[in-house]
This record gives C-alpha cells, structure tokens and sequence, in this order.
C-alpha cells in the first residue's frame, strides 16, 4: 500500500474544514483534485461525511413534548413586557 | 418606550409565525445541552420569553435562526452552568488519534464497508447520550455544527467566540466524541475491543 505522501498530508490537513464547506475556492479545487486520483483519502473523507451525517439524523428531535406549543403560546400572552434594553 | 412584541399585533404575528416553528429544533438543542426533558422545556421557554421580549429589536432579513440560538446558549450558559460542575475540557489529540474512528472501525473487517455499518447500529438514544457526555464548551460548537448546520462564522457569533477558538473546540469535541462512540460500540458488543 502506498505511503501517504505530502499531498496527502496537506490534503488530510484542509479535510475537516473542506467537509465544513469552509474553504476557499482555491483549496477547495486542490483538495477535490487531490481526492480524486487518491482512494485512501476518499475513505477518509466519505468516513467523515458518513459519520456528520449520522450525527446528525441521530441527535436531531423529531417530536417536542406534548402541549409545550400551547404552553408557550400562553407564556407569551401573560408576559409582562418588561422595558426593552436591547 | 419601545415597541414589544406584546403591544405591536404585526410584530406578534410575525414572531408566531417566524419564531414558532423553530420550537422543534430548539427544543432538540435544548435537550442536548441540559440532558433532560424537564430542564430543557424550562429552558426554551426563557428563551422564547427573552426572544419574545427582545424581538423588536431583532432586524428583519437577518439571521433569525442564529439569533434565537445565541439567546438559547446564553440562557443555558447563565442557568445552568451554576448547576452542572463539570470538568471543561477534554483529552487533547495528539496527532495520532487523528483518524480514531476510522483507524478502529477499519480494523473491524477487511471489507471497506463494515466501518459504516457499525456505526449505523449504534442506537439514535446511544449517540445522542455521547454527544452528551461531551463537556459543554466542545458540546456546543459540535451541536451547533454538526446537528444544527450552522457555519463557522455563526457559531463564533452565537458563542460570542473568537472564529479560531470556534474551529479548535469543534476538532477537539468531535476527537472527543470519535472516542466516546468508539466506547459505546465496544460496550455494546459492536465491535472487537
């Protein structure tokens, strides 16, 4: 198997930050050309979007507890507006 | 005076309609950052109260979203960091522990697959108490980032944190969450420990 290479490491550097979507144009054109002629670095990436996505499916709430929408709702028409300081 | 919410009828209706149908991702936030039902309704009722309060002075056409969560995260923060003593930082990752998870779960089976697969069997309840484990200085940037979707630049203004503080705590949070799943899979039988 081939040894990573100084690409590599740069490429595995800029990777949390590509998968953010928080690069550049011009990092984000190296690191796309880097993946793809390399496949080591593809798994890593393609692990980690596998893995953000998880999270996020299995952390997200899909149900709020029964009447907290009416309980609010009620909050907001007794509050006492108090002077706004913002 | 100002104009509130409470005796402008247009800007009430906006806030119903704006602010209340974010309730389901509030209270998902909620529930990540006080780890439990009773506490996190307590919590997004202050802040739909303090939103409720403070909405005039909310521009419209900016970020809504991002403006509600700062005042979740600074309601948490002032409420509850009080109550819960918790260490506030994690193991820092040497280099080596880079690729924990990946290096771990590729081990598991010479197919390239298996690495998702174990992951995929780790129950929703399981990943959501891991990233709960997680102390709230690295829980939050992760939450805001990873479930929530918001960018850098966001997160540093909902946290009122410098953009590069953002980036180191959301690497080591998600280092520390990498190991704590890796636990969770190896308690429940998932992989080989």
């Amino acid at each position: 198997m081939a040894k990573c290479g100084p690409e590599c490491e740069e490429t595995l550097r800029e990777i949390e930050r590509f998968l953010d979507h928080e690069v550049d144009e011009v990092i984000r054109a190296r690191v796309e050309r880097h993946l793809s002629g390399c496949n080591e670095c593809t798994d890593k990436a393609t692990f980690r979007v596998h893995l953000k996505t998880l999270i996020q499916a299995k952390c997200t709430e899909h149900e709020i507890p029964d009447g907290l929408t009416d309980r609010l709702r009620t909050l907001l028409a007794t509050a006492e507006t108090g002077p706004d300081h913002g | 005076m100002a104009q509130t919410a409470q005796d402008d009828p247009a800007l009430r209706e906006r806030f119903e309609r704006d602010v209340l149908p974010l309730l389901p991702s509030l209270y998902g936030a909620a529930l990540r950052l006080t780890r439990n039902p009773a506490d996190a309704e307590d919590l997004v009722q202050e802040t739909y109260l303090r939103a409720y309060r403070g909405f005039a002075g909310f521009q419209e056409g900016t970020n809504l979203k991002a403006w509600l969560y700062r005042i979740l995260t600074n309601s948490f923060i002032n409420t509850y960091r009080k109550k819960q003593r918790e260490p506030q930082t994690v193991e820092g990752p040497d280099d080596a522990d880079e690729w924990y998870l990946f290096d771990r779960l590729g081990g598991q089976s010479v197919e390239g697959s298996a690495e998702d697969e174990v992951l995929d069997r780790i129950p929703d309840e399981a990943v959501k108490r891991a990233l709960e484990s997680l102390p709230e200085n690295f829980r939050i940037p992760v939450l805001l980032a990873d479930v929530e979707g918001f960018s850098y630049k966001e997160i540093a203004e909902i946290m009122d944190t410098p953009i590069g503080t953002v980036m180191s705590r959301l690497h080591r949070g998600r280092k520390a969450l990498e190991r704590a799943l890796w636990q969770t899979a190896e308690e429940r039988g998932l992989v080989d420990g």
